[in-house]
Parts: C-alpha cells; sequence; structure tokens
C-alpha cells in the first residue's frame, strides 16, 4: 500500500468542524482541510465526500471561494445511506472528500449586470456560494434579486440568513412557498409566481437558477417571458455523479457528462438535449 | 511491416514459453457453439475456428469486480489498489481489438483512469484474423473488420499447418521470437493472408447496414422520436444482459466492503447498466430515465452517436454478442440501425 502512487479515486481527508441544523432534514457540515489548503473552488462546483464503510456521493459547494480560510460548507438533506451516516457524525471526525469537481457560474459574464438567482428548494445550497461570492464584490455587479421557493415553512432553510440579507438592502429578496401553513404571511404558490412580480432589465440582467428537476421548464419559460436570452440563463443540473471524472456513465444528458460538462451549463448549450431539462 | 511466417508445430513450445511469463488466454470450446478466451494448459485444443467468444475481452482490462482503494476508516486514510496481472490474449478477432482500443480512448482521456492503464499495458493482444463469422454479427458493415493498431501481434491462417503473423510491437516481437528466429513471409505467404482476409470479409458481408455506417449518427439524430423506441423496449426486461456482453460498455457503479468491524475496507468498481431500471436514479427516487425506452433508446444513442461525437468510430463493433444474449430479442443494433434507416429513407 504505498500512497505515492496517484490515482484519481483516492480521496483526501478533512475534518468536520461544524454542524448546524437547518430544518428538520437538512443540516450544514463545515469541514476543514487536512492538508492546510483553501478548497480553491468556483461557485457552483461539488465534491465526492466519502464515508467510508457507507459510500460515496456528491455535493454541491454551498460556502463561497475562500482565499485564505481552510474551511468549507456543504449542506445535505437526510435522505440515503450516505447522508444519513453523515448526519451523525459529530465535529472533529473525519472523512474523504474528492474534487472540487465540475463546471461553475460564470461570474466574470455577470460583472457589471443584474443578476437573478432562482432557489428551488435545497437549490439554495449551491447558489449560496454564488451569492456570498458576489456579496464581496458587491461593487461589482448590479441589481442582486434573490428568488427563494420552498414547498412548505417548515422545510425553510438558511431562514435568519435570508432575511439578513433583505434587511441588508444588497439583495432583493423575494420568497414563497407552495403549501403554507397558519405561520406564513408571505407569498404562496410555486417559484415561477414570483418572477411575474419583478420588473427586471432583460438585456441587462443574467439569471442562475437550481432547483428540482420540474422546476427548470416552467422558470425558463418565465425568463424567456421577461425576455431574457436564453445566453443569460445558466442551470445547474443535479445527476448520480459516481466517479467525477467523465468515465461511470451515470450522470449523462444525452452526450453530457453532468460531473464534468456540468453541473452548471449554459441553456444555449443544453437547449438541444432532450434529456436536460 | 515486419512479418513471419509460423508453422503450427511450433506454437506448443512458444505456448510453454509464453505461458511460464504470462496468463496466457486461448479461444476454446466450451460446448457446441459456445467459445471464450480461457486460459491455455498443454493439449489444450484450441479452437481457431471460433466465430465469437461470448465473453468480450473487455473483462481482462476492466474486470466485472476490481478494487479501487483500499481505506482505514479509523484513520480516514485511503490508498489506490493496482492489480495489472500479465497476461497474453491470443486469438482475439479484430472486431474485439478495435473495442479495446476505443476502451483505451475513453478511459485514457480527460482523467487518465490509473487502474485500466495498468492492466492494459500488462496486457499483449495477439490478434486472429477470423475463420467463421458468428450469423448475428455484422462487423464487416461497421468498419470493424481490420484493425491499424492496438495489437503487439496480427496473426492470419494462411494453409492447414502455418500462419502469417505480423508485428505490431517490439513487445510482440519479442514474444514470437523467444524461441529463436523464424522465417520471414514470403510474397505467397503474404498473398494467402491477403486471400484469407478477403474470403473472411466476404462471409462477413452478408449481415450488413444498409447504408455507410459513417452516417449513424446523422441517422439517429433524426430519430429520437421515433416509435421504433417503444416497440422493442416494450418487451425489455431491463436485465442488463446486453450491457455486460457488450466489448464497449464500460459504465461502472462504485460501491465498498468494509471487514466485520467497519474498520478497514476495500472500495470497487462494479459493471453497471444504463438499461437496469436504477442506473439514472438519484437520491430521493427521482430516475432521469424511468421508462424502458429512454434506457433502451439511450444505448443505442451512446452506441450510435454520443461515442462518434467523441472519437469518431461507432461505439458498436458488430460482433453481435448483444443479439445472442437478449433474452426479449430485442438488442440488434443491426436491425435497430437498418429499422431507422427505413423509416427515414424518404428523407434523403
Amino acid at each position: 500500500m504505498s500512497t505515492k502512487l496517484f490515482s484519481p479515486y483516492v480521496p483526501r481527508p478533512v475534518t468536520l468542524v461544524e454542524k448546524t441544523q437547518l430544518s428538520d432534514f437538512v443540516t450544514r457540515f463545515t469541514f476543514e482541510q487536512d492538508n492546510g489548503k483553501p478548497l480553491a473552488h468556483k461557485p457552483g462546483q461539488f465534491v465526492n465526500l466519502s464515508i467510508y464503510g457507507i459510500g460515496e456521493a456528491p455535493f454541491s459547494i454551498s460556502s463561497p471561494p475562500r482565499r485564505t480560510k481552510i474551511t468549507f460548507e456543504i449542506a445535505v438533506r437526510r435522505i440515503g445511506a450516505v447522508t444519513s451516516a453523515l448526519h451523525a457524525l459529530e465535529p472533529g471526525t473525519k472523512v474523504g472528500i474528492r474534487g472540487p469537481y465540475g463546471s461553475s457560474f460564470p461570474v466574470m459574464k455577470f460583472v457589471g449586470k443584474d443578476v437573478l438567482i432562482v432557489a428551488g428548494g435545497l437549490g439554495y445550497i449551491p447558489l449560496r456560494s454564488l451569492l456570498f461570492y458576489q456579496l464581496r464584490h458587491r461593487d461589482e455587479f448590479g441589481r442582486i434579486v434573490l428568488m427563494v421557493g420552498t414547498r412548505d415553512p417548515k422545510e425553510r432553510i438558511f431562514v435568519d440568513e435570508i432575511a439578513e440579507l433583505a434587511k441588508s438592502g444588497e439583495v432583493e429578496v423575494m420568497e414563497t412557498v407552495d403549501v403554507p401553513d397558519s405561520t406564513w404571511k408571505g407569498n404562496v404558490g410555486v417559484i415561477t409566481t414570483l418572477l411575474p412580480k419583478v420588473e427586471l432589465d432583460p438585456a441587462n440582467t443574467f439569471v442562475a437558477m437550481v432547483g428540482p428537476p420540474i422546476m427548470y421548464r416552467f422558470v425558463i419559460a418565465e425568463c424567456r417571458k421577461k425576455g431574457i436570452a436564453s445566453e443569460q440563463i445558466f442551470v445547474s443540473l443535479e445527476r448520480k455523479m459516481k466517479c467525477g471524472l467523465g468515465k461511470c456513465g451515470h450522470c449523462q444528458i444525452n452526450e453530457l457528462n453532468t460531473c464534468i460538462d456540468g453541473p452548471v451549463f449554459c441553456y444555449t448549450d443544453i437547449e438541444a438535449y432532450q434529456e436536460a431539462i | 511491416m515486419t512479418t513471419y511466417t509460423v508453422y503450427k508445430e511450433q506454437l506448443p513450445g512458444l505456448f510453454e514459453k509464453w505461458s511460464k511469463l504470462y496468463t496466457l488466454h486461448v479461444p476454446a470450446k466450451l460446448r457446441e457453439g459456445f467459445y471464450d478466451l480461457v486460459p491455455w494448459k498443454k493439449d489444450l485444443e484450441i479452437a481457431w475456428d471460433y466465430d465469437v467468444a461470448y465473453n468480450s475481452a473487455k473483462r481482462f482490462v476492466m474486470p466485472p469486480h476490481e478494487a479501487l482503494i483500499s481505506y482505514d476508516r479509523r484513520t480516514c486514510e485511503a490508498a489506490p489498489v493496482f492489480e495489472a496481472p500479465k497476461q497474453i490474449l491470443f486469438g482475439m478477432h479484430p472486431y474485439d481489438v478495435k473495442a479495446l482500443n476505443q476502451l483505451d480512448q475513453l478511459m485514457e482521456g480527460g482523467s487518465p483512469d490509473q487502474n485500466y492503464i495498468r492492466r492494459r499495458e500488462a496486457t499483449v493482444v495477439m490478434a486472429f484474423e477470423p475463420l467463421t463469422v458468428s450469423s448475428a454479427a455484422f462487423w464487416a458493415s461497421v468498419g470493424a473488420a481490420s484493425v491499424a493498431h492496438g495489437y503487439d501481434l496480427y496473426w492470419t491462417k494462411i494453409s492447414p499447418a502455418s500462419f502469417m503473423v505480423e508485428v505490431g510491437s517490439v513487445r510482440g516481437e519479442e514474444l514470437l521470437l523467444m524461441n529463436g528466429a523464424l522465417l520471414s513471409s514470403t510474397a505467397g505467404d503474404k498473398e494467402g493472408a491477403r486471400r484469407a482476409k478477403a474470403r473472411i470479409l466476404a462471409k462477413a458481408r452478408k449481415n450488413s447496414l444498409r447504408y455507410n455506417w459513417e452516417e449513424t449518427p446523422r441517422l439517429l439524430a433524426k430519430c429520437w422520436d421515433s416509435p421504433l423506441w417503444r416497440r422493442y423496449s416494450q418487451m425489455c426486461l431491463a436485465c442488463g444482459s446486453c450491457n455486460t456482453v457488450c466489448p464497449t460498455c464500460y459504465c461502472f457503479d462504485i460501491r465498498e466492503e468494509s471487514d466485520d468491524q467497519l474498520d478497514t475496507g476495500v472500495r470497487y468498481r462494479e459493471w453497471d447498466g444504463c438499461m437496469l431500471e436504477s442506473f439514472a436514479k438519484v437520491a430521493g427516487n427521482h430516475n432521469f430515465r424511468p421508462k424502458a425506452q429512454d434506457r433502451y433508446r439511450h444505448r443505442y444513442f451512446r452506441k450510435g452517436k454520443y461515442i462518434y461525437d467523441k472519437i469518431g468510430e461507432l461505439g458498436c463493433v458488430g460482433c453481435g454478442r448483444c443479439v445472442r444474449a437478449c433474452t426479449a430479442a430485442i438488442a440488434n443494433p443491426l436491425k435497430v440501425f437498418n429499422e431507422l434507416w427505413e423509416e427515414t429513407a424518404h428523407e434523403y
């Protein structure tokens, strides 16, 4: 067993330093890289996380790129074997990661433009990386409009953070839930119902969206209705990325490998692929 | 091109020598009409006239179950696991060599797959010009009747007792000359080899695409919504047999196995198949290809378009293994492509 031999399948160790419960099923995990280096990812990329003895699964990076800190965050819904095992870990535990992998949101293209961020359900998790990167360079962007849609109020995540953002005035925040309860005073309806409520300058607005598979088609249609061109729309698509190297075949969208060609795609580049949206 | 003429009586001596350095696999009959490459041993009868080995050669370079890393949960350390047995694959037909060359490109491109590369480098390929054509094969019509590279030696039977052997690599030539010098092929031997090739090619052309194979990606591009996908796939058992026997199917799953204390273990890859129902399923049970039709079409698009768009060759080498393996008798690239061609013929 020589560690000098190289293989792209070998993870490196990171240590869990903090765990924050966000909702009944969703928890934020902060890790520190054992190699003492920043993760050096770009907004929209993912890592493959290993819990030895259980398995490996891909997770979007939720924190913005950090130049000096060696921590990074993911936020995860407890739903399968790896995510359940992850939820059971205590700070101080080590896990393995590979990556960061995949494409990212083209932040340089967004400079000087208005940006509409559409987050459906857990979609806020990867978009947070983009959003906080932009906030660090707030002067370089125009308006930042954040739309957040959740199934019901109980499933909302990053509630305080989003409220802070709204209060700060740096971000125009619009929220909705599909199914309200007695505590909910805000918008009701799927996330597409928020789009007609906002004035956008279509020529000057870029869109970044992440959400459940069903969401894209409808939000894209609303954006196109507003006159936003396909080239200005960026989506991040979920598939079953197993190897992260474009080999294992699980994440294919027609001939594209989501793990290396995606997960972030410009809508123009996938419009013709029947399996994409 | 260096060529030697080798006589049948020289083979046992060579095989003996090689088998001391390598595991030597040769074609043999398992039962009537059923062949495979098996480890050579003395007095084993070589099935020179085998039509197709029921297993493809991918298992030698990418075994069905292969360790990738070993780990220790307690320290969170992991290390690569490499295994690369020295092996000779004697008697591989050119379409199978072609399939292997394709795997080479796909596994070496992008992030080179070290496990694959090591196995491949330890594998000597001795190709053999077929003498019989499987009734399900159509390799002559998909550009897989010959290969220009990827073999160390290429054997052609030119008489009942002799072969012309073309050298493809230094390693191959060294192995061939291990028992001493051999005669260079004469012009007559070369002519014999040319004729042998022409003979088999004529037989192999009986099953043919009705169009030039290079049109396949363009053909498929027009056929996404063809009723054919549903017509055939409604009988699909989603068993993945076509994936398993296919020499160019290489999709895999990654799993792991721990010791009984859950302290140490091995993460391995295992053949997976896009025809299996859960292949594109993600956490939360969303399936991106829920219907047999989606999966069936995906496989044919991979063979006929996606691989082509990547490397300029069809992802199907026409071996006909899937045709034989399919219980529902719906796996048949030749039939599928030809029918799609007919469906759209009026557009040309």
